[in-house]
């Protein structure tokens, strides 16, 4: 998977670039909206993450651009900006998601792979991780091809685990990710301790590989050891 | 104690009326008595001088019976013992009347006949008190009338010169410093209203934007803020992957991730707290208010659950209101993580929904809270984990835009949240 990454804060851009990396996404940096331009030009990308506020023009540019060229790599516009009219005026340039500063970077990942999923769609809805598939159209699972009765908490918590493989998820970017909307309301993070053993709980009595380790103090990880 | 305007003015105007009338009662009273017993003096003298003139100095021919008997007010008396003209006022018994009635005489010394006598001329003054009594009440009702008139003319004309000041009181009552829409002063004829206007709306202009500056100036810090924090937040999810954290590094972190989280919840609420003064959210929807505690009800109960609160709803009806979506959202859930933060464990929260209110009734600290600073910005009662202070100013803020009103109370150990639409 190839990405560009268009953000002129450069340590924001590397710890972006970095995560990224690890997860299996070649990712490019393009610091303002020239080199960006430029970029777009000469090359295809899976997806691309637009910051508006570029030191040399607004970042609604390259939606510009990109629908002169009639290409139709997938957008998510990451921004300080979050009003209803920026948001709107992105969806209608042709961005496909929105995520405002600061986010965590395992939310950040998967985003950008429901996009792709959802832009690469051919035919599969269905992630594999060894003998766990993942239906993410019709939203079940399965072990070893028996069907494992889950929520959507579970499923959402799922997903966001396998999503960021081999990366610690602190419970509070877990709280987050699983609350929506709703994540500025969070009191505590609690409910994530229940999710996580509920989900864990299943998966084993499915008869499926026990993934999900807690990291002490800071969270959760799926990993295959 | 304070007075209308109109009211100071026309009191003393009252005051000068009362104290005239009663002062020219007796004033006016006693001035016209005194022209007229001046008047009857005179009479009196004609009459003794006419009596001189008519009997020259025939005096002894005079039929001194005959001349009492005919004459009532002009009579001839033994001598009474004086040496000259006397003027006085003196009662006679009055046989038709049937009362003693107050005269006014005049005795003059005469001699008839080598023998001293008393010429004694009277006029009746009973008319003249009656005369008297009449002109005074004629002239103090005159008076009475004048006054009243200027003093009705004086209100009327007081009142519509004070007409553009009451209209300047009315723009600036109205005018509230976090609106966006300024004042419209009204214009008068009158030099020094317009002069109030002018400065009035200066002062207004001056204040609406060094307000706009500074709420600029919490927004760009804020949106400034964000770019930094998310760098931050980066920066602890990368620090995290790293394997060889011990504990102490990752209590930090955890720490450290909280404090992130803290931050970026102030953030998004100051920007938040600006939207809605920059009037961002100002379209409006039909919705039930219903359907928002359902849809927050789920997530509620599950962050209430990890503290063991028990929440009971009380849904007596549907609610449709027309407001903006977004901010009621808001409001509602502010009002419903309040309720949470702010309870013991094992507590309870009671949500009562009916026709003219949403009530949020909350188990929590035992003492009433400060209702003067409770709904100020960053007005925190107890020092608290994560709140920052600014849950409750928005949700008044929400509701003074819908012109809701919102209350609290204390009652049976319940903190009590009450929003009227």
């Amino acid at each position: 998977m190839k990405i560009l990454l268009i953000e002129d804060e450069k340590k924001l851009a590397d710890s972006i670039i970095s995560y990224l990396n690890d997860n299996a996404v070649s990712c490019e940096w393009a610091s303002d909206l020239h080199a960006a331009l430029l970029k777009i030009g000469d090359h295809d990308y899976d997806c691309i993450l637009l910051d508006l506020m570029l030191p040399d023009g607004d970042g609604f540019e390259i939606l510009k651009e990109l629908k002169k060229q009639n290409k139709t790599e997938g957008v998510i516009i990451i921004s300080a900006k979050e009003t209803l009219e920026t948001r709107i005026e992105g969806f209608n340039l042709g961005a496909d998601d929105y995520l405002t500063k600061p986010f965590h970077l395992s939310e950040l990942l998967v985003r950008i792979q429901a996009l792709v999923r959802r832009k690469n769609f051919n035919g599969s809805t269905i992630i594999s991780y060894n003998e766990i598939d993942i239906d993410i159209l019709s939203k079940t699972v399965k072990v070893n091809n028996n069907p494992v009765d889950i929520t959507k908490k579970e499923f959402d918590l799922l997903l966001f685990l396998t999503g960021n493989k081999n990366r610690v998820l602190s419970k509070g970017a877990i709280a987050e990710h699983l609350s929506g909307d709703m994540a500025d309301m969070l009191d505590n993070h609690d409910f994530v301790y229940a999710h996580a053993k509920n989900l864990k709980n299943k998966l084993k009595q499915a008869g499926a590989g026990d993934y999900i380790k807690t990291v002490y103090g800071l969270g959760y990880k799926w990993q295959n050891d | 104690m304070t007075k209308k305007l109109l009211y100071k003015t026309s009191k003393f105007y009252l005051i000068f009326i009362a104290i005239l009338i009663v002062i020219a009662i007796p004033i006016s009273y006693f001035t016209i008595q005194n022209l007229y017993v001046n008047e009857v003096d005179e009479t009196l003298t004609l009459r003794k001088d006419q009596f001189f003139k008519d009997f020259g100095n025939q005096f002894d021919n005079i039929d001194l019976s005959h001349f009492n008997k005919y004459n009532k007010d002009i009579k001839l008396l033994e001598n009474q013992n004086i040496k000259k003209d006397t003027l006085f006022y003196k009662d006679y018994f009055d046989i038709l009347n049937n009362e003693i009635e107050p005269y006014r005489e005049l005795n003059v010394p005469v001699i008839i006949k080598n023998k001293p006598y008393t010429l004694s001329v009277r006029t009746n003054m009973v008319e003249s008190e009656d005369l008297i009594i009449s002109i005074v009440a004629i002239f103090v009702v005159l008076l009475g009338l004048l006054m009243l008139g200027l003093f009705f003319i004086n209100k009327r004309l007081s009142e519509r010169l004070w007409k553009p000041f009451y209209q300047t009181l009315d723009t600036i009552e109205k005018f509230e410093i976090d609106k966006i829409h300024q004042p419209e002063m009204p214009q008068t004829p009158i030099e020094e209203f317009n002069r109030l206007n002018t400065s009035i709306e200066k002062l207004i202009k001056k204040n609406t934007s060094i307000y706009k500056s500074q709420r600029e100036f919490i927004e760009n810090a804020a949106h400034e803020l964000q770019t930094p924090l998310a760098v931050f937040q980066a920066k602890i999810d990368t620090l995290m992957q790293n394997e060889t954290l011990g504990k102490e590094q990752s209590k930090i972190l955890i720490s450290l991730n909280e404090s992130v989280a803290q931050l970026n919840r102030l953030n998004k609420n100051l920007l938040l707290l600006s939207k809605v003064d920059n009037e961002i959210y100002s379209n409006k929807d039909h919705f039930t208010i219903n359907e928002i505690i359902v849809k927050q009800l789920d997530f509620f109960t599950v962050q209430a659950s990890s503290k063991g609160i028990k929440i009971i709803t009380e849904i007596k009806t549907s609610v449709e209101v027309e407001a903006n979506h977004t901010l009621t959202e808001i409001l509602i859930s502010n009002l419903f993580m309040n309720a949470i933060r702010h309870n013991h464990n094992n507590g309870l929260i009671m949500i009562i929904l009916t026709e003219a209110s949403i009530t949020f009734l909350n188990t929590g600290s035992a003492e009433p809270l400060k209702v003067q600073k409770l709904f100020s910005r960053f007005s925190k009662t107890k020092p608290s984990k994560q709140g920052n202070g600014l849950g409750l100013a928005i949700v008044k803020k929400i509701a003074d835009l819908n012109q809701w009103q919102i209350d609290y109370n204390f009652t049976e150990n319940l903190h009590s949240f009450s929003v009227k639409f």
